[in-house]
């Protein structure tokens, strides 16, 4: 029976992928480019928003309200895991390795922490920006956890803290939304005067503000959910 | 440029950012926050109302605002338009009704589950207000990944198995949809709503045909039309009721705004009938609406009952929808309007009257008419207006359905509707007989307190008096709703406003 | 063209793995699998073997890859991982009452 099921649900794929095939096969290979907006965009970016990088300047200041709701979705996964793994007790899950790696990790933290931060403010000039920094932000948290046993990162960096970082940084993006409407233009209106020349670290009006504020929310974000997901995966007193 | 657009958006949004930031200092000023935003946000939607009242009566209200000072196409811009404020009223209005309805109600997680109410509320108006496909997904995966914890609210195991397959099914869904944009964006080079209608029809007939497919698949996915309708009724029914009612009532309703949206200005329904889609749309929702009365009929759970009502309401809406007449278009969105009235009236009703029953099936249900009588009022009016009788909505609307199918001529539609009908009653019917039926038992034990939660019996009973009173005067006077409907109605005719009001400047 | 097929054959694998495999976190693998076909789609389609849309100063470079795709995917990519997370969650709870990971306790992805 179940075999049967499983050649018929390969046939049925294979003829679904043959006709999916053809069917694209028959659009243009070429993208028409004059027409688009990205050819305005590629145009004038560097003098309309100051950005050197194009993807930040899209994201941050042409498309900055998807970056709104694309961090509100990262808020609300983070709120509905919350929700249903939520709990009183600390979790414990391991002590933590040994003294050598100890020792290695607390040097090399500093040194993944301005990394970060590097890749946060120079999201204008380089590849980059506050979504991928705030990963490597929140995986210093979670290193933490398993180098030095979760009760250390959890004492030092409590969910108050955690949760104020989140919910601080998403206000902090809105609140830079509304000084848009504040200076006379629209919602999210990039800055244009914080400005002190081209290549320089501020230089791209409101964007370098909206990358490190997103960052700090990503890292806590993160950081919330990994410690939510990680109850009960170990026997509590146990050592690793 | 209007602020208050934006402001519509950000408020709810703002809201859910700042409830963990206030739950840390004090829960007591939470409840004032969540209260005062709603009002907040009320007062907003009724001063556009009022500051816009004479182009609305006209049908020619139009107002957009350029995030970020970028003009279309190349920034992402909001529009309001006839079609666009009468969702915007109804989902706001609803959305008031659930926070209050939630007051008092939601036992445990409280903050939590504000946070994701709100968010759902800023998704759903972001959907409405949006004139950038890619911002539509966006917003799109925000109202499922907000919704789907909630479906889980209760935490037990029917609640996490409605909501796993709820998940998977909606990220599939939002798949297909992002495959449409990738399509879009490759072939015209654009997102922008007007942009893509202007250039839509430069395309050659295959990949019209291939884009309309994708979205098409994605919405059906999302909606729960007839192929993909497997689990609608689950994640409907596993929630709280508040909860149930905000899905069964009032997302459903944005999914078929997006319908509209994508297939009446975006897409243009002329391509849909060149590829002769539309003909399938028809059966596909008639066949919905059919199986979604049996399985009703068939389903002795009363919270399943009303989902798969939903499903089999909602295919009528679609079905009629693709006759792309303006009567067709008016009675569709009059239904939708009388829908949501009577869905959440339905399912707050019988949330409240769940708490006295061991259970949701049928038997458990004996007698409690008895216990609040006045509520159970309001179920029966409720019911009746999804029956369709007469002085409520669903008969106006239900009227203007089947006049719509017998000028164009498809009779078996308008069957199909009548004899949809029919079973509803039947269905219905028996919920209230048995409501009323005297137990024999004593009712003591019977009408214990089964759920830890606690209801205010006060605000619930006018809640379900008040959503009563609405169906019937709505029923009577629903030439005052058809006034933003026709207006909306004629938008829909003549897809080159939106085009020429956008992108002209 | 490769790119399509790569793209069909991508999708299709993790939609085989959505409807065959008997366990959720294999579906999960699926749903991802599906994501990163339509991203490695639109990436290969918009390029045009141009540089890297950085640029150094404000002077217009010709032959620049499109940056509007790579700013849509990471939209796409962060909207993936959330929706991962949290159906990863719910596999959690749901492996709490059931002890198990199996899909078909569901009562089957196809009925109701």
């Amino acid at each position: 029976m179940s075999k049967t099921k499983h050649v018929i649900t390969v046939i049925v794929l294979s003829l679904l992928g043959i006709t999916m095939l053809i069917a694209l096969n028959k659009i243009p290979n070429q993208f028409e480019y004059a027409n688009s907006i990205s050819q305005h965009i590629v145009n004038n970016a560097v003098k309309e928003t100051g950005s050197l990088n194009f993807v930040t300047a899209i994201l941050y200041d042409y498309r900055a309200y998807d970056s709104l709701g694309e961090s509100t979705i990262i808020f609300g996964a983070v709120s509905g895991i919350v929700l249903l793994l939520s709990r009183k007790t600390l979790p414990v899950s391991s002590h933590g390795l040994s003294f050598i790696v100890k020792r290695t990790f607390g040097m090399l933290t500093p040194f993944i922490f301005l990394f970060s931060i590097y890749i946060i403010t120079h999201g204008h000039l380089s590849p980059g920006g506050g979504f991928q920094g705030g990963v490597i932000l929140g995986a210093i948290s979670i290193i933490f956890s398993i180098v030095y046993g979760s009760e250390f990162d959890y004492k030092r960096y409590t969910p108050t803290t955690k949760t104020l970082l989140e919910t601080g940084g998403a206000l902090l993006f809105i609140g830079l939304g509304f000084l848009g409407i504040f200076f006379g233009g629209n919602f999210l209106m990039n800055l244009r005067f914080l400005n002190m020349g081209e290549g320089s670290l501020i230089s791209a009006g409101s964007i370098p503000f909206i990358n490190t504020v997103i960052g700090f929310k990503i890292g806590a974000g993160l950081a919330i959910i990994f410690y939510s997901m990680i109850q009960k995966t170990f026997k509590e007193g146990v050592d690793l | 440029m209007s602020t208050s657009l934006i402001l519509l958006i950000i408020i709810p949004l703002a809201t859910a950012f700042a409830i963990p930031f206030v739950d840390i200092f004090s829960n007591k000023a939470r409840k004032y926050l969540v209260v005062f935003t709603t009002f907040l946000e009320l007062f907003i939607l009724v001063t556009i109302i009022f500051n816009n009242y004479s182009s609305i009566l006209n049908g020619t209200l139009f107002l957009k605002y350029y995030m970020g000072n970028w003009i279309p196409p190349i920034g992402i811009t909001l529009v309001m338009d006839m079609l666009s404020i009468f969702f915007s009223t109804m989902i706001t209005f609803a959305m008031v009704f659930i926070v209050i309805y939630s007051i008092g109600f939601i036992g445990h997680h409280e903050g939590k589950y504000y946070v994701l109410l709100f968010l759902i509320w800023a998704a759903m108006q972001g959907i409405i207000l949006t004139g950038d496909i890619f911002n539509l997904d966006v917003f799109l995966e925000l109202l499922l990944i907000t919704s789907a914890p909630l479906v889980a609210f209760k935490r037990n195991r029917e609640g996490t198995e409605a909501a796993i397959k709820y998940m998977f099914y909606g990220t599939i869904g939002g798949l297909f949809v992002f495959i449409g944009v990738v399509l879009v964006y490759f072939n015209l080079g654009t997102l922008n709503f007007a942009h893509i209608s202007q250039n839509f029809n430069s395309l050659s007939f295959f990949i019209k045909k291939m884009i309309s497919i994708f979205f098409l698949l994605g919405i059906f996915i999302k909606l729960g039309i007839f192929p993909f309708h497997f689990w609608l009724s689950k994640a409907h029914s596993a929630c709280p009721s508040s909860i149930s009612a905000l899905l069964s009532g009032v997302i459903v309703k944005v999914y078929i705004y997006v319908f509209i949206r994508l297939f009446w200005n975006v897409i243009g329904f002329e391509v849909l009938i060149e590829n002769g889609l539309d003909k399938v749309i028809l059966i596909a929702a008639l066949i919905s609406s059919i199986i979604g009365h049996i399985m009703a009929l068939n389903e002795d759970d009363i919270k399943k009952m009303l989902a798969y009502s939903t499903v089999a309401n909602l295919g009528m809406i679609i079905s009629v929808l693709t006759l792309n007449t303006k009567l067709a278009i008016i009675a569709a969105l009059l239904h939708v309007f009388g829908h949501l009235l009577m869905k959440i009236s339905l399912f707050t009703t019988t949330g409240y009257l769940l708490q006295f029953t061991p259970g949701h099936k049928l038997e458990d249900l004996k007698g409690v008419a008895y216990k609040n009588k006045l509520l159970f009022i309001g179920f029966i009016v409720a019911a009746g207006g999804m029956i369709g009788l007469p002085p409520m909505i669903g008969f106006s609307s239900k009227w203007y359905i089947l006049r719509a199918f017998i000028n164009q001529n498809i009779h078996w539609g308008s069957i199909i509707i009548i004899v949809g009908s029919v079973i509803a009653f039947v269905y219905y019917i028996r919920f209230i007989i048995y409501g009323f039926k005297k137990i024999s038992i004593g009712p003591p034990e019977k009408f214990r307190l089964i759920l830890s939660v606690f209801y205010r019996e006060r605000v619930v009973t006018d809640i379900a008096i008040f959503f009563a009173v609405a169906i019937i005067i709505a029923g009577i006077f629903y030439k005052i709703a058809l006034i933003p409907i026709n207006g909306a109605a004629e938008m829909l005719q003549n897809p080159y406003i939106y085009v020429e009001t956008i992108l002209g400047g | 063209m490769i790119n399509n097929f790569v793209f069909v054959a991508l999708f299709l694998l993790g939609f085989y793995a959505i409807l065959v495999k008997k366990n959720l976190i294999k579906m999960v693998i699926g749903l991802n699998i599906m994501e990163g076909a339509i991203f490695y789609w639109f990436i290969t389609l918009t390029d045009r073997g141009g540089l890297i849309p950085i640029v150094k100063s404000s002077q217009v470079v010709n032959n620049l890859n499109d940056p509007i795709p790579q700013a849509l995917i990471l939209t796409g990519i962060v909207i993936g991982a959330s929706t991962s997370a949290f159906l990863l969650t719910l596999i959690i709870e749901l492996n709490k009452f059931t002890n198990s990971t199996n899909p078909d306790q569901l009562g089957g992805m196809l009925e109701d």
